[in-house]
């Protein structure tokens, strides 16, 4: 029985790491049509920001989480002003220009922090483990998965319950027909995309407690949260939840059962058979085009 | 034969010209090598400019098919080293060290190195073409096929690693024999070597140039303009669209093999991500849709990063400024460097006083305009 | 009227987008040589009519027979191999491409890339190519890229490339959308000179230019056909004028 929980809690704990991660880029890929490859650099900033706010200011990693936030929306809103604002017209280049961002970023934490692993500390009071049925489990990895659903709850509810997620997706929709009801689309992605790199870098200082902190650690997460956007279909959240769970439940057992190269081909296999047999994704309904 | 055709002829056999006659004005054979080294990215820029530029397959995964043929020559030629850098029974090192008891059957036809040069240009082509039947069967585009040749390298890299014993994994194939035909050695030091490369790079210019000015090359043009348009013409264009990946393929593959000849062996590093990617940036400096400019671009900014790699520090800078320069690029100069050229051109062409211009033409600099792409 | 007499048949053709009905039991049937007009009211699924038999969009229930051959279950290409070209709504040529290349592609009759591979500017295309720019008035502007054509001529560039490709059905989607009177008059004459050749299915908008170049006339309304005859049938159908009352006339459909 606990081996059951237990397998299934780290399940549930890679997934709710997933979903921090994907978040982001799934509300800019939905919105937007950009594919942010530098997603993965800004998990990585927000972790870098955890841990400069702590060795530099003391700060703890729960009071550094609303900073973190304003200037990882910061970075978003500049990098779409300079950069994916005159690319909307040719989405291919996005990934390009993104890829470059993401190389710039690594190569200047690089050069401004080393780059040599870093560590965060986990804050005191969750540094402690419970026990849930019988199975014992970090007290930290139970608020990321907190954190992870309430995240999810705040962006759901701005998308479907206020006046700036109904011209969101009206947005969605068609763009030329919403910007002739006034609604000023340029602003509303610029928002997004702030939005997007500000949950990115929460989810990097998140995660920084858990895993070292160093310059390449995005490149891994920008293709887990890929998957995660693929598998759940680039314009429903509801998939990005479910297809969080799917996979972390999965990699769980991957990881438990098989070889970690093997495992991770597969996963990648799966993703190409994905997008050449369903690439609007698992949760999504077929519309006209 | 239109003018601009033959410009291109012109500017593609001055430029091959050149590089044959490299070896005639320098003979410091480190220095040889590092340029042969050069042409060869050059080729794989070449191969990544017909299926990116001129088809709009933004291959991500270029280097697979690189690396493949890297591989195919590797092993011919580690099986000449019998018995210098084998073990007892004839096995290459590294299967001895992992225990294998005898040469695996893919092996064996490898024995004939005919056998391998042919495979490294079939084995990377037939991967290219199942690879584009898999996608482009499959009305796979844009976006999605960028992360799909993206995703199956790393398979086939992942792949590679894993199966040590068959492949060296990590650390490649290594201490090989040199490449010879009929008894004469290619040194990987020598001007042979040079001009063996040289000679290939000339070949695949030309081949590639023939293949975009044929009908079939103005098709695919015409696919990467407007796909769904070209179906109603009568053309299959999935087809259309496997011959040039495939040809792609083909012409990497050529440069693999001679890559792992200059640089004396082959490592998954050959068909991994940063040089995939790398090759994209060459390219997009270069000029996506100009074969010659797309080489250029490789020889430039190759040879730009190993003069600075010197240095350590530069080569950190050297990053950061790399990144920065392809984002300008690909923001204020999306056709590159040939681009740009053919844009300054064509602006002075049209300041010779041409009494029969028409209107519309005097806004025909645009190579930076662009319309709506939409996603699959 | 058996299948053997009609060149294109379309039989219970039904087409639907996720529920949405846009084309239900809709039966035509077009004879070799005869230029058809398909009008009605907007959403009466005119376009989707064309779509279906150049396999743009696939049927859920029906078949279309060419030449007394099934062709809806055959891929674009394959249809269009068959002898059917498609004009667009929305002027759908290669912009990237000067109207010569244009051209080109239009040319389609081998279609294989082997036979397309060995093939370089040829004199008999060059001849033909400038025939056919000539007759659309664009022979000045052959090494202009399409994207610089205004929507008039890129209107004419698509027809071009229609005829370049010389198919036996030609089925045009508004035709003279954006064009000048002027304009308007030349393709009516162009079209009753196909008329004969080629079989031709025309969706119009614009009754004046209806009037000029029809012989049967077929209505749609509601994904379904409603009327069919010449001319003086269709404006004396009360059905017609039923479904088109809301739309303010026949005249401004």
């Amino acid at each position: 029985m606990d081996i059951i929980v237990s397998q299934l809690m780290t399940g549930l704990s890679i997934a709710s790491i997933l979903m921090l991660v994907a978040l982001g880029l799934a509300v800019i890929y939905g919105v937007t049509g950009v594919i942010n490859l530098a997603h993965g650099e800004f998990v990585m900033l927000g972790a870098y920001a955890a841990w400069a706010l702590q060795t530099e200011f003391g700060m703890g990693l729960l009071a550094s989480l609303v900073p973190i936030f304003i200037i990882m929306a910061a970075v978003g809103w500049l990098v779409e002003v300079l950069v994916i604002s005159r690319l909307y017209d040719r989405l291919l280049d996005t990934i390009l220009a993104t890829w470059g961002i993401g190389v710039m970023a690594q190569q200047a934490v690089r050069l401004a922090a080393g780059g040599e692993l870093r560590y965060v500390q986990m804050p005191e009071p969750l540094s402690k483990s419970v026990t849930i049925l019988g199975a014992t489990d970090s007290a930290y990895r139970l608020f990321i998965l907190f954190v992870a659903l309430a995240l999810f709850a705040v962006t759901w509810v701005i998308y479907r319950h206020t006046n700036f997620g109904l011209k969101l997706r009206a947005i969605t929709q068609n763009r030329a027909v919403a910007s002739s009801y006034g609604i000023n689309a340029s602003r509303i992605y610029r928002l997004t995309f702030a939005y997007g790199a500000g949950l990115a870098g929460l989810a990097g200082a998140l995660v920084s407690p858990l895993k070292s902190v160093s310059p390449e650690m995005g490149t891994n997460y920008v293709v887990d949260a890929f998957m995660v956007v693929v598998l759940g279909g680039t314009q429903s959240l509801m998939g990005t939840l479910a297809s969080s769970g799917i996979l972390g439940e999965l990699s769980g057992y991957l990881a438990f059962y098989s070889n970690d190269t093997i495992a991770k081909a597969l996963v990648l296999l799966a993703i190409v058979v994905l997008i050449r047999f369903r690439p609007q994704g698992l949760f999504t309904a077929r519309v006209r085009t | 034969m239109s003018g601009k055709t033959k410009t291109e002829i012109v500017i593609c056999a001055a430029v091959c010209l050149a590089i044959l006659l490299v070896p005639v004005f320098m003979n410091d054979s480190f220095l040889l090598n590092k340029y042969a080294r050069y042409l060869v990215l050059g080729m794989l820029a070449i191969a990544l400019s017909l299926s990116w530029g001129y088809a709009g397959i933004l291959n991500l995964g270029q280097a697979t098919t690189f690396g493949l043929g890297s591989y195919c020559m590797a092993m011919a030629l580690k099986l000449k080293t019998i018995p210098i850098h084998t073990g007892p029974d004839g096995l290459p090192d590294f299967m001895v060290w992992n225990n294998v008891p005898e040469l695996p059957w893919f092996w064996k036809p490898f024995y004939s190195t005919t056998f391998g040069v042919t495979a490294g240009i079939v084995i990377p082509l037939l991967f290219a073409a199942l690879l584009g039947w898999f996608m482009f069967r499959g009305r796979v585009t844009g976006v999605y096929a960028a992360i799909t040749t993206l995703a199956a390298m790393v398979v086939v890299q992942l792949v590679i690693i894993d199966q040590q014993a068959y492949t060296g994994g990590f650390n490649g194939i290594t201490d090989l024999a040199q490449f010879d035909v009929a008894g004469f050695a290619f040194d990987a030091y020598g001007s042979a070597s040079y001009y063996l490369v040289a000679i290939c790079l000339t070949a695949s210019l030309f081949l590639a140039l023939a293949v975009t000015k044929s009908k079939a090359g103005l098709i695919v043009q015409a696919i990467r303009d407007q796909e769904d348009r070209v179906r109603f013409f009568g053309y299959d264009v999935a087809l259309y669209k496997i011959f040039i990946f495939s040809v792609s393929g083909a012409i990497a593959g050529l440069a693999g093999m001679l890559y792992t000849i200059v640089m004396e062996f082959a490592s998954p590093t050959f068909m991994g991500v940063p040089l995939s990617l790398s090759v994209v940036i060459w390219v997009a400096v270069g000029g996506r849709q100009s074969l010659v400019g797309a080489m250029l671009g490789a020889l430039i900014v190759a040879g730009m990063q190993g003069a600075l790699s010197e240095s350590e520090t530069f080569l950190d800078s050297w990053t950061l400024v790399m990144g920065l320069l392809f984002v300008l690029v690909v923001l204020f100069l999306p056709k590159g460097i040939a681009g740009a050229v053919e844009t300054i051109t064509a602006r002075f062409e049209r300041r010779d006083p041409a009494p029969a211009q028409q209107p519309q033409r005097t806004d025909a600099a645009g190579a930076g305009t662009h319309h709506l792409e939409s996603l699959p | 009227m058996t299948k053997a007499s009609a060149q294109l048949v379309v039989d219970k053709a039904k087409v639907s987008f996720s529920g949405f009905v846009a084309v239900s039991d809709l039966t035509l049937r077009v004879a070799q040589g005869e230029l058809r007009c398909l009008i009605g009211p907007n959403g009466a699924g005119k376009t989707t009519a064309l779509d279906l038999i150049c396999g743009k969009t696939r049927l859920a229930a029906g078949e279309v027979y060419f030449q007394d051959k099934p062709i809806h279950r055959l891929s674009e290409h394959a249809i269009a191999r068959t002898g059917i070209g498609r004009k667009f709504q929305v002027p759908s040529v290669f912009r990237d491409l000067s109207v010569r290349d244009n051209l080109q592609i239009g040319r389609s009759a081998s279609p294989g890339v082997l036979s397309n591979l060995f093939r370089f500017r040829q004199s008999r295309d060059k001849a033909d190519i400038e025939r056919l720019a000539e007759l659309v008035g664009l022979e000045d502007e052959l090494g202009t890229p399409a994207a610089h054509l205004s929507h008039g001529q890129t209107q004419w560039l698509e027809i071009a490339l229609i005829l370049a490709q010389n198919p036996l059905l030609i089925l045009m989607d508004e035709p003279t959308a954006g064009m000048t009177q002027q304009e308007t008059k030349k393709t009516a004459d162009l079209f009753c000179r196909l008329r004969g050749k080629h079989t031709l299915i025309v969706v119009e908008h614009d009754m004046g230019f209806v009037r000029d170049i029809a012989q049967t006339i077929s209505v749609m309304h509601q994904g379904k056909l409603l009327a069919e005859g010449t001319i003086s049938e269709i404006e004396s159908n009360q059905a017609v004028r039923d479904a088109y009352l809301g739309s303010g006339g026949i005249g401004h459909a």
